[in-house]
């Protein structure tokens, strides 16, 4: 009797589908949104932040969480998800350092995160974790920045930038039209917080930003620094609106002026 | 040399009247060489019940971590605090759980245990390294100066002392039992146990 | 001969190991570093067999390291000494137990005090003034029980410790040639020449 507990939950179905995965993925896309840009010699991660209730603790409510010094990720979906996967992939960190006494590389613990999640979509009496992540870090002895994504079914690859979670598809196409490869680190957040700004309506207090500018030198910036940022961008915003407005009404008054002048003729 | 003798160390429990006192030397010895004058074998384990742990060092510290587990565990689930006499089985069956593999440790109890009139009677007890307990009327005694503190408790120990005495008592059978053992000694720390308060005192002894 | 040193003074832990590995009676390699740092304000000096002393300070740090990163900050050393000797008592009764000995000095940053413990291979462990480990140990400790003192500044540490080495050189059959020492106080660890 016991056996049928232990059955696997992702089955195909007919048409080939693992239902469950697709969940899966569907509970990522509930998730509040994550961006991660890489620049020429820096990796930023941006998140958007739920809105943390009056009395609760801000400190204990984080999306971006270091892996090792030089590793760091951010994930959408089910939270309480992304804390096991979290911990399975520090004590892979440092399983790692003591085994081959060297640090992991981006790609290692990519793959291997990827990994447990294909596992999850495959063993009996188990779901699928409702997460995708994206890594960023530096390899060791290495000055290339890197940005990796992994998702529930287990497939991973590496972007120049991408986002993960709610509106994912607006942030990707913003990304798409404004990336370039040469950004430097002062671009590169601007470009992150620019995208994130694409589905985030509350600003600045909702945002939270790690960068990464070489191996194991990580900051997180102060929300005055976020804020400063969001307010420049505004700034251009306005800016540009402004200059459209004037030429539109130039074009305007130049058409008024026409038609007065035919009329007199 | 036995395990037992390896870090020495000696405990003693003694009856007194409405009262119970525990006492240890402080010394951690590697064999002959002394490592610390303050290592600490006496843990309290509720407001009224104090273990002594003589025996091997790192099974002190073991032995006391899993006591303070399982008292810990014995009081969110049954929501009281435990007795003393419950705890000396306690005690008993978490040392007889390693009966072909032991725990070097020879624990010595004592307490005030609740009377179903709702007062307090004395309680002390020793085990030896398996669990096998025994309930004594007058005193208890373990470690390595177990034997000379047999000899001078029985010369010193008399009914019905009241906790000063008791103090007296239990402090000179223990320094002068500890004087003829090269295994403990190194100052000392007694514990007076009555109904609603403990006297605990630390001793200077001989330093050599 | 194996010998490590660590005594307390006025904010601050000084340890130090010899620097010998030995293989029976050939000298392999004089400048072994036998004093991991595990966090920012914690030392462990190690000894006892070869192979399980590096093995076993590996996975020490290792774990160390994990737990600050899953809580962010680094366990207070009473509590790294505490899983280190747990660590130690387990292995004990396992079917391969480690033989290492261990000094475990630390600076406890929200005490503001500094700490030393003393942990043998069978998961022996207690918190001293000085220690001393191998067998130094027999001559070093009864030299510290005269000249050790608690509120020592660093300069009067430092001579302590010169008398603990001179003293093992002069009576000590075979004695360690080298010795590498290092402190942890408020600004954390670092390497001293002596």
């Amino acid at each position: 009797m016991s056996r049928s507990y232990d059955r696997a939950l992702t089955v195909f179905s007919p048409d080939g589908h693992l239902f469950q995965v697709e969940y899966a993925l569907e509970a990522v896309r509930k998730g509040t949104c994550a961006v991660g840009v890489r620049g020429k010699d820096v990796v930023v991660l941006g998140v958007e932040k739920k809105s943390i209730l009056q009395l609760q603790d801000p400190r204990t409510v984080r999306k971006v969480v270091m892996l090792d010094d030089h590793v760091c990720l951010a994930f959408a979906g089910l939270t309480a998800d992304g804390r096991v996967l979290i911990d399975k992939a520090r004590i892979e960190c440092q399983s790692h350092r003591l085994t081959v006494e060297d640090p992991v590389t981006v790609e290692y613990i990519t793959r291997h995160i990827a990994g447990i999640q294909q596992r999850y979509t495959q063993s009996g009496g188990v779901r699928p974790f409702g997460i995708s992540t994206l890594i960023v870090g530096f390899d060791p002895h290495d000055s290339t920045p890197r940005l990796y994504q992994t998702e529930p079914s287990g497939i991973y690859s590496a972007w120049k930038a991408n986002a993960i979670g709610r509106s994912s598809k607006t942030v990707r196409e913003f990304l798409e039209k404004n990336h370039r490869d040469d950004l430097s680190r002062e671009e590169s957040i601007k470009l992150t917080i620019k995208s994130l700004l694409e589905v985030v309506q509350t600003g600045a207090k909702n945002i939270e930003i790690s960068v990464m500018e070489s191996y194991g030198k990580v900051t997180n910036l102060e929300l005055s620094e976020i804020e400063a940022i969001v307010s420049e961008i505004e700034r251009e915003k306005e800016a540009e609106a402004e200059r459209k407005r004037s030429r539109l009404a130039a074009t305007a008054a130049g058409q008024a002026a026409m038609t007065q002048r035919a009329e007199e003729s | 040399m036995s395990i037992m003798d390896h870090n020495g160390g000696s405990v003693i429990a003694m009856v007194g009247k409405d009262c119970v006192a525990i006492a240890s030397d402080l010394r951690l010895g590697d064999r002959a060489l002394s490592i610390s004058s303050n290592f600490q074998r006496i843990f309290p384990i509720t407001d009224r019940i104090y273990v002594g742990l003589p025996g091997l060092g790192t099974d002190v510290a073991t032995l006391r971590e899993r006591f303070r587990f399982r008292v810990n565990m014995y009081t969110i689930k049954e929501e009281r605090e435990i007795e003393p006499e419950t705890f000396a089985h306690l005690v008993s069956s978490t040392l007889y759980e390693h009966r072909f593999g032991p725990y070097f440790i020879e624990p010595v109890m004592a307490g005030m245990s609740k009377t179903p009139s709702g007062g307090y009677k004395p309680f002390i007890a020793a085990t030896d390294l398996i669990g096998c307990l025994n309930f004594a009327k007058d005193f208890v005694v373990a470690g390595t100066a177990s034997s000379k503190l047999y000899g001078v408790a029985e010369g010193l120990w008399e009914p019905d002392l009241e906790p000063e005495d008791l103090f007296e008592t239990i402090s000179q059978t223990l320094l002068n039992a500890a004087d003829r053992d090269a295994f403990s000694g190194w100052g000392a720390i007694v514990h007076i146990i009555t109904k609603d308060k403990i006297i605990t005192r630390t001793l200077k002894g001989r330093m050599d | 001969m194996e010998t490590s040193f660590a005594i307390t003074g006025k904010g601050y832990v000084l340890m130090a190991a010899d620097t010998t590995a030995a293989r029976s009676i050939v000298k392999m390699k004089t400048d072994e570093d036998k004093i991991k740092t595990l966090s920012p304000h914690l030392l462990m000096a190690y000894s006892g067999e070869p192979g399980d002393t590096v093995q076993f300070a590996e996975y020490v740090e290792r774990n160390i390291r994990l737990y600050q990163i899953r809580n962010v900050y680094a366990l207070r050393p009473a509590a790294a000494a505490s899983w280190i000797r747990r660590s130690l008592a387990e292995s004990l009764r396992s079917r391969k137990p480690y033989s290492v000995n261990l000094l475990l000095g630390g600076y406890d940053t929200s005490s503001y005090n500094p700490q030393l413990f003393w942990i043998d291979y069978l998961g022996t462990m207690t918190e001293v003034p000085f220690a001393a480990h191998g067998y130094g140990a027999y001559f070093a400790l009864s030299l510290l029980d005269r000249y050790h003192d608690p509120s020592a500044s660093l300069e009067e540490g430092l001579d302590t410790l010169r008398r603990c080495i001179d003293e093992v050189s002069k009576r000590l059959v075979v004695t360690p040639g080298k010795y590498k020492v290092k402190i942890v106080d408020k600004d954390g660890v670092r390497e001293i020449e002596l």
